[in-house]
């Protein structure tokens, strides 16, 4: 017998299977929080990770922002989900600057697109959602917003919109996996950068992952 | 996976001498439970937080194979390949099968306890398919051939030192350091290419969710990331207890996964795949193999008392609590699984007979029970393992002299426990002996029998009556307030 | 009021005075004792080694010995957990001696847990000038949920100083067979039992559990012979001021 149907069998012919009453779902504090304290939750689990968050009156006050993190850090080239996320006009600001952006839409195939985000110095992405409860940005991946780049380069900047901030995880994964045909092919929650402790309980950030992550939100809707 | 269980009592005792797992088992028993417990403090009502938990992994249990039912059907309607293999052989020649259509001549593969169960790395290396892990800790086990010490931080109590030498040889550092993170440094740069370049993806799932079809998966390093979006297959791989009902099922058992297991609200990454990427996508896997393995457990899953084992959601906090663990540490367990969980489960895996020290080294002290999220009952099933063992040994009339005298002895103490008369006859016969083992009162050493008491142990010399003769000296004590007190046989 | 007493094989072996320091507190707390004579243990080693059917037979004796009795009373919390979840589940498929099993568990108690909860005595009129701590032991805390009334007993010794020590809710490495067929690991337990109880300053550690006195003093009088544990009911029974 293949080994489906085997494996099915063996397990619904064993006897005395009840079925669980559940208690009441414990509910959650963060649910309560207004968007002040949002935002001061945010901030302070993301710090917590070493991350980092800028808030921005506008988007022009978000690329002076974003300039000032790329010459801290010493940043030349990036890949990012596009040329401008959230009126942000990353290509125009790296011209300016001399400093190279690739686009993945522009690049031919995967093999481009790989090189291309193992090579940069940081990712500069969207985020479709912050939740509150962790200081955690939730990353719908699609044609427009590859997965790699903010998983690859050594440093990942991702600029959100202040309206896209939720309590808790539940809230985004209602909107997420609403339509079971419009799931995403990968949706990942991102909360601060790449970290472990394998070596002696001794945690050191960006193992593969980023070591370090930057967040501008943007607080004009 | 199952190679030293015979060595428990002797790996246990050079375990408990050596120094550096001595200085991170106490580490761990102080340090892992305050940040679970500073974790789950999170939570308005931690004890509400448990029940629910515990429940939604009861729910699993019962409605298991309609659950992976569903599972199946909702990744295949989103393009996921899945596949169902029935033991560690079948699962490794799928994924070896896979590598050969692929060409590949490496993958590289994110933690997964179920693959160091089946042994698939030796399976795909000796048919010529090279393999990397990719999570810090395995690297280092991979590279040093050592037994996971940690369920959750396999290398973690190995000496820098040792690290930088192993990786110097295999040339994952130019230069030798004892420095933590130069070492990760170098595991990060030489393994940067091979990500870059990568054909094929191994990963383990930590939750399948059968209402939407997504394999879920919990990491702090980024590898499963990177695994999972770099080359153009991906395999993952899950036993068959892995699913969940709902996706809001599945991101309220992350946070308990996470709390339990390393203290953490949440991991750095919690990525959520259904199916394979679309056709417009750039990068992430063309292939979403997803391998549903049995491996024993339909089998655990048939019996009603052992199914709750499959309850189980890997976060390690049994270890962190566990008395015996935290003085051995993962070694003399022997296999993939250490502590509590790998006492339930190695057992029903590899057999009872042959595992008798992972269901007897255990005081049954109720640490697991207490502090599991999944509601699992260590203690009981522990239990239930002696008496499985017992039956066993009745029933194969074992003809070797020592079950044969346990199983008399056993019958001769039930029956010196069913009459009062008999008890009190046969302890008169042996209290003046083993009395004249003793030396001012107390018995230092007896010549046979129960040694391991005296190693480090006096005991008493059994007083000259038993309660049973005290009794009827007792004194009638006068009640203070005057109502008469008495005392009565009966 | 009557109680019976149930008195624990190693308590009847090995620590009568425990049984007959029972017998005292209960007396002064104006119950009348009944000892049934055919009682012998409950059963726990056979169970705990795997040996059911003679545990099973063993159960069946203690529910015929005590069957009758309305309020069964031991100083061994891991015996009280026995009769009171193992003799149901051992008796499962025999339904008359299971539906007994069923009544008796809600009718055994361990000692301190009658005292206070049933009781209602904090103070049983004992004193002692020094300082105490307290071991929990497994099935005392986790096993019956018993951790405040022992501790409000000793609070209740005039003159008796409560100290906290470290890991009191650790086990102690007894866990029967285990102390004997893991003697390393359960040594490296009891070690640091001792250890903790000893850097507390504690003059005495009380317990609620035979099994762990028999560990813990066996291991200090070999290693500390100058500290002491003791039971709590001897410890109380021993302190009662003189009337």
């Amino acid at each position: 017998m293949p080994a489906r149907e085997e494996i099915l069998e063996r397990l619904k012919s064993a006897t005395k299977r009840q079925n669980v009453d559940r208690p009441a779902k414990p509910t959650l504090s963060e649910i309560t929080l207004n968007r002040e304290q949002m935002i001061q939750r945010f901030e302070s689990e993301l710090s917590g990770r070493t991350g980092v968050l800028y808030q921005a009156g506008d988007k022009e006050d978000a690329l002076r922002i974003l300039l000032d993190i790329i010459t801290a850090e010493g940043l030349k080239s990036f890949v990012a989900s596009s040329e401008k996320i959230h009126g942000v006009d990353i290509a125009f600001l790296c011209s300016k600057n001399g400093l190279s952006v690739t686009i993945p839409k522009d690049l031919a195939d995967r093999d481009s697109l790989r090189n291309a985000a193992f090579a940069a110095d940081a990712g500069i992405t969207s985020a479709d959602f912050a939740v509150a409860e962790t200081g955690t940005l939730g990353l719908i991946f699609s044609h427009n917003h590859p997965r790699l780049l903010s998983i690859a380069p050594p440093l990942h900047i991702a600029i959100i919109s202040v309206k896209d901030l939720y309590p808790v995880y539940e809230n985004v994964m209602e909107i997420v996996f609403k339509n079971t045909k419009e799931i995403p092919s990968q949706f990942s929650f991102i909360t601060g950068p790449s970290a472990t402790s394998d070596i002696q309980g001794i945690e050191f950030k960006g193992m593969h992952g980023p070591k370090k992550v930057f967040v501008i939100m943007i607080m004009q809707e | 996976m199952h190679s030293h269980i015979n060595k428990f009592i002797e790996t246990a005792r050079e375990e408990l001498k050596n120094e550096p797992s001595q200085m991170f088992l106490m580490m761990v028993s102080l340090g892992a439970p305050i940040l679970r417990q500073i974790g789950m403090s999170s939570f308005p009502d931690i004890a509400a937080a448990e029940s629910y938990s515990r429940a939604i992994r009861a729910d699993v249990i019962a409605r298991l194979p309609e659950l992976l039912e569903e599972f199946e059907k909702n990744a295949k309607a989103r393009g996921a390949k899945v596949l169902w293999a029935k033991d560690a052989a079948e699962a490794n020649n799928i994924i070896l099968d896979i590598a050969y259509r692929g060409d590949v001549s490496y993958v590289m593969k994110g933690k997964s306890m179920i693959t160091e169960e089946i042994g698939l790395n030796d399976h795909l290396i000796k048919n010529g398919v090279e393999v990397f892990e990719t999570d810090l800790g395995e690297v280092i086990t991979q590279n040093l051939n050592l037994h996971p010490f940690h369920l959750v931080g396999p290398a973690i109590n190995v000496p820098p030192e040792k690290i930088s030498e192993a990786f110097l040889k295999k040339g994952i550092i130019k230069k030798a350091s004892t420095d933590p993170v130069e070492l990760g440094g170098g595991a990060r740069k030489y393994l940067r290419d091979k990500f870059r370049n990568l054909q094929m993806g191994i990963v383990g799932v930590n939750m399948a969710v059968a209402e939407t079809g997504t394999i879920i998966n919990v990491e702090n390093e980024g590898n499963i990331r990177l695994i999972k979006s770099s080359p153009k297959t991906l395999v993952a791989i899950m036993s068959l207890e892995k699913v969940v009902p709902t996706i809001k099922d599945a991101i309220y058992m992350t946070r308990m996964l996470t709390r339990n297991c390393t203290g953490q609200k949440i991991t750095s990454y919690v990525s959520m795949d259904t199916g394979p990427k679309k056709p417009d996508e750039q990068d992430g896997p063309e292939e979403l193999y997803i391998i549903i393995l049995d491996n024993g457990r339909s089998e655990i899953y048939r019996d009603f008392k052992t199914r709750e084992i499959l309850k189980c959601i890997r976060c390690g906090a049994c270890l962190n609590t566990c008395p015996v663990y935290t003085k051995i540490g993962g070694y003399p367990y022997g296999a993939t699984y250490c502590g509590p969980v790998g006492q339930v489960l190695t057992p029903m895996l590899a057999g009872i007979e042959s595992t008798a020290d992972l269901y007897r080294a255990c005081t049954l002290c109720g640490m697991c029970k207490q502090i599991c999220p999944a509601g699992i009952d260590h203690p009981s099933l522990l239990l239930s393992y002696r008496a499985r063992q017992i039956e066993l040994k009745k029933q194969k009339g074992k003809k070797t002299m020592q079950s044969r005298g346990e199983n008399a002895m056993a019958g001769l103490i039930s029956l010196g426990m069913s009459h009062g008369w008999l008890w009190n006859f046969g302890l008169k016969i042996t209290r003046p002996l083993m009395n004249s083992l003793a030396k001012d009162g107390y018995i230092g050493s007896i010549p046979m029998g129960a040694q391991g008491w005296f190693g480090c142990r006096d005991l008493r010399a059994i007083p000259s009556k038993t309660f049973h003769e005290t009794w009827n000296d007792l004194p009638s004590l006068p009640e203070p307030s005057g109502s008469a007190s008495k005392k009565e046989d009966s | 009021m009557k109680v019976s007493l149930f008195i624990p094989c190693t308590v009847d072996i090995m620590m009568p005075e425990i049984g007959v320091a029972a017998h005292t507190l209960l007396s002064v707390l104006g119950m009348q004792t009944i000892y049934h004579k055919e009682q012998t243990c409950c059963g726990q080693p056979l169970f705990n080694a795997g040996y059911r059917d003679e545990a099973k037979r063993v159960a069946k004796h203690f529910i015929e010995v005590f069957g009758e009795d309305d309020c069964i009373i031991s100083p061994a919390g891991s015996c009280v957990c026995m009769v009171k979840y193992h003799y149901p589940e051992l008796l499962a498929d025999e339904p008359s001696w299971h539906k007994r099993a069923c009544g008796l568990a809600g009718r055994i108690h361990e000692l301190s847990q009658y005292i206070v909860d049933v009781l209602k005595v904090t103070d049983v009129g004992a004193k002692y000038t020094g300082k105490v701590a307290y071991h929990e032991s497994c099935h005392v805390l986790r096993g019956l949920n018993i951790s405040d009334q022992p501790k409000k007993l000793i609070a209740g010794v005039e003159g008796a100083q409560f100290v906290e020590f470290d890991n009191s809710t650790a086990c102690c490495g007894f866990g029967g067979e285990f102390a004997i067929g893991y003697p390393d690991i359960s040594e490296a337990m009891v070690r640091d039992k001792a250890a903790n109880f000893i850097k507390s300053g504690a003059d005495v550690l009380l317990l609620c559990e035979p099994g762990c006195l028999l560990n813990i003093s066996g291991y200090l009088h070999r290693n500390h012979p100058q500290k002491t544990a003791r039971h709590l009911a001897s410890f109380l029974a021993d302190n009662l001021k003189k009337v």
